[in-house]
């Protein structure tokens, strides 16, 4: 895959490049701020960019706002955000910028390199890669509170799971139980939820985090 | 210099030493050099009293020589008056109310100033929060239709034009011309007076005979002058001391910040700054955290994820990548352990704990330039005296590294019973001047917020001293 980094802290810069480097992908482009990232994804189109959220120079949201820039002016990049902290109106926004090719994961997840490099792949793909603490985040913050506290807690975990952006089998090895249950809690959760059914992962995950965004 | 004598004391006994105290010297250099600003104080000042808005615009101007004024005072004469509050802008709501009269009244009874409209009912109300006229309408039971704030033009020139600290320095230096004329003339006529005629023989003998109208004869009449020449001398001091006397006092009246409103709103501001300081330290501090050991340990948990990877993964182990990821990691972790060190002594330094003195030695030993350390601290400070000295030190002698181009520096800290002073002196460049932004005005604003001082001399081409003066407890 074909990525831009872009990221102030050059300690991380250089570890993601190792990382990234290591797993075959080609790095095309590593910058250090908004304005460089946007110059590097207009001339290199990447598969994927992976932009730090605060940085120059009034390191706040830069890195956010440059993203949602680019997924506006070109939708065929998928954008991974990753920062130090969560923050729940950061994802909002990033999600409100429509369909799939979007992550947003704490900086920590990249110690679990397959981990990580899958997350990238299901974004080059088009999928989604949400961090734990964005869905909590997102679960908490749901007006759908009442509704979603009428799920079984089994129910809810395969919900995060599906909000991050995972697929049945995955989940199914994260919670240890077979495939055909994975289906039963979703279509469960789908009724209770009062959600049409679907059978794409990907719409699935949008139908979701539609949910929980309104 | 900075004798701190008190004013009440004389310039010297016996008496007839004054001529040779220190003291009067220091009331002779003060005549001499507030004469010529007072003048350009009464110059700036009177074509400004033109109209309103001439007064708005020097208010910041007089509150300048006013400044200038007691840092005189301050530094010759040890006559310390504490500064009253910058002029500034005063929001005044216009309250739109049928009782425009008894909303007046109530505000006016509350500390605030009011005037009721003449053309519409309402009411302009200055000197109050908004929340605060609120709540005296409430409580009388008046409704209140609409309230705005002044535009920030009319916030600006209405705060100026009334300013109490402005026109009490205005008046200062309007009483301040003809009494540093009084002082100059006293000094000339008795200083000048009292050598000409205490050495008149002298004069007589190159052919000077004539003197206040009198021909003098002989030789003898020349040398009994001497004694008036000597009166002269020993009673100048004395005169000039009565002139000085009556300035220190107008300064204190005048200069001062003297009522409790004013000293009120002196608060306000030193709390603001340090409430304002508080707040961009903690952002700092998260700053560094994040770009600092944050970012080092997630670069560290890349390079051990992919080791790990390497070691566990499917075939051959690529024995020297791995040992070269690791080393990388072992480097980070000791990087990240110096940031945290360092950001953690930058919070506040262990060695503080154990006194101002100790504190400073470390810091002294640690400074790019030599220093020379002299304490001299027999009673502890209050601890957040202490850090704040701690702090100012270490910022000082930073700059003395960074700007002064200086070989050597001292450090001084000295702790007298309520007062803790720090002094760096350097033989560098000078020219160090506070610039608004910048770290010594930075420093100023800290310091004064817990009413303590900072004085800068630093004439270009050196040498440069930064004294810092803090009250024992905050």
């Amino acid at each position: 895959m074909r990525i831009v980094i872009a990221e102030d802290a050059a300690v991380i810069r250089a570890g993601l490049a190792e990382i990234l480097t290591d797993r075959g992908h080609e790095i095309v482009a590593a910058v250090g701020d908004a304005e460089a990232l946007k110059d590097a994804v207009a001339a290199d189109q990447p598969d994927v960019a992976i932009v730090d959220v605060r940085m120059p120079p009034s390191h706040t949201d830069e890195g956010l706002r440059a993203a949602i820039a680019i997924r506006r002016d070109h939708p065929g990049v998928g954008i991974l955000v990753f920062s130090q902290y969560i923050e729940t109106r950061y994802a909002a926004d990033l999600l409100a910028t429509g369909s799939g090719g979007v992550g947003y994961l704490l900086k920590d997840r990249v110690a679990d390199v397959a981990e990580f490099t899958d997350a990238i792949t299901r974004i080059a793909a088009g999928g989604t890669a949400l961090d734990p603490e964005v869905v909590s985040g997102l679960l908490n913050a749901s007006r759908h509170a009442s509704a979603l506290g009428t799920l079984t807690a089994r129910e809810q975990d395969v919900l995060a799971l599906m909000a991050e952006g995972r697929s049945n089998s995955a989940i199914a090895d994260r919670i240890f139980v077979s495939e055909r249950a994975v289906e039963k809690h979703i279509s469960n959760i789908f009724t209770r939820l009062n959600l049409p059914p679907s059978d794409s992962d990907h719409r699935r995950v949008l139908a979701v985090l539609a949910y929980l965004g309104t | 210099m900075n004798d701190n004598q008190n004013m009440t004391e004389p310039p010297a006994s016996p008496a007839w030493g004054a001529p040779f105290a220190k003291r009067s010297w220091a009331e002779l250099r003060y005549a001499l050099v507030t004469l010529p600003l007072a003048i350009a104080a009464v110059a700036f000042i009177v074509p400004m009293l033109y109209n309103g808005l001439l007064w708005a615009a020097s208010a910041d101007g007089v509150w300048k020589l006013g400044a200038a004024s007691r840092f005189l005072a301050r530094r010759l004469l040890g006559e310390d008056v504490p500064a009253p509050p910058r002029p500034r802008s005063v929001v005044s709501y216009k309250v739109r109310t049928k009782d425009g009269a008894r909303l007046a009244k109530a505000a006016e009874e509350a500390g605030g100033k009011a005037r009721a409209w003449e053309s519409k009912p309402g009411v302009t109300v200055r000197r109050l929060p908004p929340a605060r006229i609120a709540e005296l309408a409430a409580a009388a039971g008046i409704t209140i239709d609409e309230m705005q704030p002044s535009s920030a033009f009319l916030s600006w020139t209405g705060g100026r034009t009334t300013d109490p600290v402005t026109w009490r320095a205005r008046a200062y230096f309007g009483l301040k011309l003809p009494l540093a004329v009084v002082g100059l003339a006293v000094a000339a006529v008795c200083w000048l007076g009292g050598l000409y005629y205490l050495t008149f023989p002298a004069w007589w003998s190159l052919g000077l005979h004539n003197t206040l109208g009198f021909h003098i004869m002989t030789l003898g009449v020349a040398f009994s002058l001497c004694p008036v020449g000597m009166a002269l001398l020993v009673t100048g001091p004395w005169l000039l001391h009565g002139v000085t006397n009556v300035d220190c006092w107008l300064i204190r009246g005048l200069l001062g910040a003297s009522s409790p409103a004013e000293r009120i709103r002196a608060l306000e501001e030193s709390r603001a700054i340090a409430v304002d300081d508080a707040a961009a330290r903690l952002r700092g501090i998260e700053r560094d955290l994040h770009d600092g050991a944050q970012a080092q340990l997630v670069a560290l948990s890349m390079k051990l994820g992919l080791a790990r990877d390497k070691l566990t993964g499917d075939g051959q182990v690529d024995v020297a990548r791995v040992a070269r990821l690791v080393e990388d990691a072992h480097a980070g972790i000791l990087e990240a352990i110096v940031d945290l060190r360092t950001l953690a002594r930058g919070i506040h330094p262990p060695v503080l704990d154990q006194g101002l003195a100790d504190a400073l030695t470390t810091l002294a030993t640690r400074s790019a330039v030599p220093v020379e350390l002299v304490t001299d601290i027999p009673e502890r400070p209050s601890d957040a005296i202490e850090t704040m000295a701690y702090f100012s030190a270490a910022e000082l002698l930073t700059n003395v590294a960074k700007h002064s181009g200086a070989r050597r520096a001292t450090l001084e800290a000295v702790h007298v019973p309520g007062l803790l002073r720090i002094r760096v002196t350097d033989d560098g460049l000078g020219g160090a001047r506070p610039v608004p932004g910048g770290g010594l005005c930075g420093l100023a604003d800290r310091v004064r917020a817990v009413d303590g001082r900072v004085d800068i001399d630093s004439p270009r081409g050196g040498p440069t001293a930064v004294t810092v003066e803090l009250p024992s407890r905050a």
